[in-house]
């Protein structure tokens, strides 16, 4: 049997076309072949969950066609509002996500994943989040707008307010950018669970539970954190310097594919500075002096600034608040979750690895309660 | 251009080691299921679920006062939260339990947000199980819900919760088997998705909903009410050869016979039929004919492959002896199992490294995108 590759790095578990991470080249491609920075000026979120879905890009009338479903498919039903209802407006959004996904795709009978269905759920998740964010401020919640595109409803059932064209173009982007991303933990969970033939919504609600944690979508959150107690681009140098002192780890640096500059990174990189202009120069010489730090501990790693780093940049912009964070990253994964559970229908095996055992020799006895 | 790396695409993983483990061994060439060193049949009889899910999670048989102490633990644990009670009955009364509790648990379970998993809380989520099935399912049949019961093990008190009365001993006892025998077995596919979940340092609400939803599937755990309905179809043991030979040509699937581990008869299943056999002769006249006529077709079309009647299979007639409907087979398959997948949490989170496997591109090389105008 196989050598154990602990936590199955450089094992492939999965043939997609999906997406492709070029870790060696720096380069993410989406399905079609489209390297992200060629897709990404050109594309709204939209079009990128067709190209996801598809394979191809829309043409004027099925975005148009799309869109539509979309706008209609944003009202909850009453078992995930009933559920929405009951949870304390103060928890983590994440579990909000996780619990309503759940609730509205509660069905009576078991059904195979569909493209409508993956329409469907793409398009209830602004509406869920909107309404989280609204319910911690204390807001009453705000009626999907059909008019209006993915991203923009999305600012509007969060404020209740017409959104500002500038942070639209801030969140789509951001929207398009982490929509899929090769075998990623949270795509992996929900294809191991779409594996066994179980149905979309269980799909997704793994892939959010997988989202949640620190090390896989919490890192934009994490990076906000790190970059608020620095405070200041003058006090990045000093903070950064007494952190690697106490070991801490830099949040929004290291990532186990690329071996470049994250190419997604040097787009929101770009854009923070229009986004945020007085984080940008927090963030841009934590950037610099976190990277040199890094450099001078182990010079045999590459360059490592993340997503997650300058995403919080740029969704600060948007006025996105961090808690909220890793809830927008569900909102653009999945997009990405769904195509790779509809593409895995062609070919479904059941995910079921083996496992070294390291307990005790087998066939000892048990000895009675009494003599216990 | 899959990062540079050497490996070949395993589908399903198969032979592929996803972790290490010290919880549960499929020894599938000698046809042994061990927990933490115990083999099974010397534990399904003889042990309490409660002292099984002890040993799981810390990995040796209780003494009297840890198995007190536990037992008491899991008692309290029996009460849903306001919340979840309020979601439950926000849920339609048809809809499928497995939905109903992938839901209840994700909202029984948000007071903990992002504690690190640990043991009390692997307790508190294993006590909630049978409370919420048994709730849903009284109001499917238009019944007030039923307070747990302290005085009553793990068992006991769900078969009290679901009919509002306390169970035969007899009854208790295979429950409380099929609760041993199923509460764990290596790294089927709902642990496996547990485990990576864990590894992105998720709490252990978020492993447990996604591991709910990989049991669901009918490739998974979603068998057992399958098997039924087949059975259900064959209605009697001298039917079985006709039809099964019929369902054949249809190229319907059998249910309840395939496993990817066992080379042998699966040792659950071994337990689980002789158990049919005792409760449930009408269901045991007729599935052990089906059972011998599918082997044999089986064996007919592939004599190379072992015989493979799965631990689904004759669960389902227990599990119908003790009075479940069988749209609870499969939920009380998790009633079991979370016990597992909560072990697994634990273990993950001790040793972690998220689980971040490659895929292989199989999608055109690079091009450039079309303006949206010009798309035809």
């Amino acid at each position: 049997m196989a050598e154990l590759s602990p936590g199955l790095e450089g094992v492939v578990a999965a043939e997609t076309a999906v997406s492709e991470v070029d870790g060696a080249n720096g380069r993410l491609i989406y399905r079609g072949g489209y390297l992200i920075e060629d897709i990404a000026p050109v594309a709204s979120f939209e079009e990128i969950a067709y190209l996801l879905w598809h394979g191809e890009l829309p043409n004027e009338k099925e975005l148009d066609a799309l869109r539509q479903q979309m706008a209609a498919a944003r009202s909850l039903n009453k078992s995930a509002r009933g559920t929405l209802m009951a949870m304390d407006p103060s928890i983590d959004a994440m579990d909000v996500l996780r619990t309503v996904v759940s609730a509205q795709g509660a069905s009576k009978a078991l059904t195979k994943p569909s493209l409508e269905e993956a329409i469907a759920m793409t398009a209830i998740f602004p509406t869920i989040v909107g309404a989280a964010h609204r319910r911690r401020q204390g807001k009453d919640l705000v009626e999907p707008r059909s008019d209006l595109g993915h991203a923009a409803n999305l600012l509007w059932m969060m404020d209740g307010q017409e959104p500002d064209p500038q942070k639209v173009h801030w969140v789509d982007s951001y929207l398009v950018l982490l929509a899929d991303h090769g075998l990623n933990a949270s795509t992996f969970a929900a294809r191991v669970v779409a594996s066994t033939g179980s149905d979309l919504a269980s799909c997704v609600v793994g892939a959010i539970a997988a989202l949640k944690g620190p090390a896989h979508g919490g890192a934009t959150f994490a990076a906000r954190t790190m970059l608020d107690k620095i405070g200041s681009a003058d006090n990045a140098e000093k903070w950064l310097t007494e952190a690697h002192g106490r070991h801490e780890r830099f949040s929004g640096f290291g990532h186990r594919v690329y071996r470049t500059y994250d190419p997604r990174a040097k787009i929101l990189r770009e854009m923070a500075k229009q986004a945020a202009p007085e984080l940008h120069q927090t963030a841009a010489r934590t950037e610099e002096v976190a990277l040199k730090i890094l450099h001078d501990a182990h010079p045999e790693r590459p360059n490592a600034t993340n997503v997650d780093f300058w995403a919080s940049v740029v969704l600060t912009g948007a006025g996105i608040p961090k808690a909220l964070f890793t809830c927008l990253f569900a909102t653009s994964r999945v997009a990405g979750w769904t195509a790779h559970v509809l593409e895995s229908l062609s070919d479904l095996r059941i995910i079921r690895p083996a496992s070294r055992w390291v307990g005790p020799e087998p066939g000892r006895k048990p000895l009675q309660l009494a003599k216990r | 251009m899959s990062g540079g790396n050497n490996s070949t695409y395993v589908p399903g993983l198969e032979g592929i080691i996803g972790a290490q483990t010290a919880i549960s061994l499929v020894d599938g060439a000698n046809g042994r299921l061990v927990y933490q060193g115990y083999v099974i049949a010397d534990l399904a009889e003889a042990m309490s679920f409660e002292e099984v899910a002890f040993l799981l999670w810390e990995g040796r048989l209780p003494n009297r006062a840890e198995l007190d102490a536990l037992s008491s633990e899991l008692a309290s644990s029996r009460e849903l939260t306001q919340a979840a009670t309020i979601a439950l009955d926000a849920l339609p009364a048809e809809t499928d339990p497995m939905d109903v509790l992938r839901s209840v648990v994700s909202i029984q379970g948000v007071e903990h947000r992002l504690a690190k998993p640990t043991r009390p809380l692997a307790i508190h989520a294993t006590g909630s199980f049978p409370t919420i099935l048994a709730t849903f399912y009284r109001r499917q049949l238009g019944l007030p819900p039923v307070k747990p019961r302290s005085d009553l093990g793990h068992a006991a008190n769900y078969l009290y919760m679901l009919n509002g009365k306390e169970s035969s001993p007899e009854q208790v006892r295979a429950l409380n088997t099929y609760l041993v025998l199923l509460a764990d077995h290596g790294m089927n596919a709902s642990t496996f998705t547990a485990r990576v979940i864990a590894s992105t340092e998720s709490d252990l609400t978020s492993c447990l909903v996604g591991a709910i939803g990989a049991l669901k599937g009918p490739a998974h755990g979603g068998a057992p009410s399958a098997v039924m309905d087949q059975l259900e179809k064959i209605e009697t043991a001298d039917r079985a050869e006709t039809w099964l030979r019929d369902a054949r040509k249809r190229k319907e699937r059998f249910m309840g016979f395939g496993h990817r581990v066992y080379r042998v008869y699966d040792p659950r299943a071994k337990i689980l039929k002789e158990m049919c056999r005792q409760m449930n002769p009408k269901f045991y006249d007729l599935a052990s004919k089906v059972e011998e006529v599918a082997l044999q077709i089986l064996h007919e079309e592939h004599p190379e492959r072992p015989q493979s009647t799965n631990v689904e299979f004759y669960s389902a007639g227990v599990l119908q002896a003790i009075g479940l409907p069988k749209e609870f087979f499969t939920p009380t398959f998790a009633v079991a199992r979370v016990a597992g997948w909560s072990a697994h949490v634990l273990e993950q989170a001790a040793h972690n490294r998220i689980i971040r496997p490659q895929s292989e591109y199989i999608g055109p090389e690079p091009r450039k995108p079309v303006p949206l105008a010009e798309r035809g």
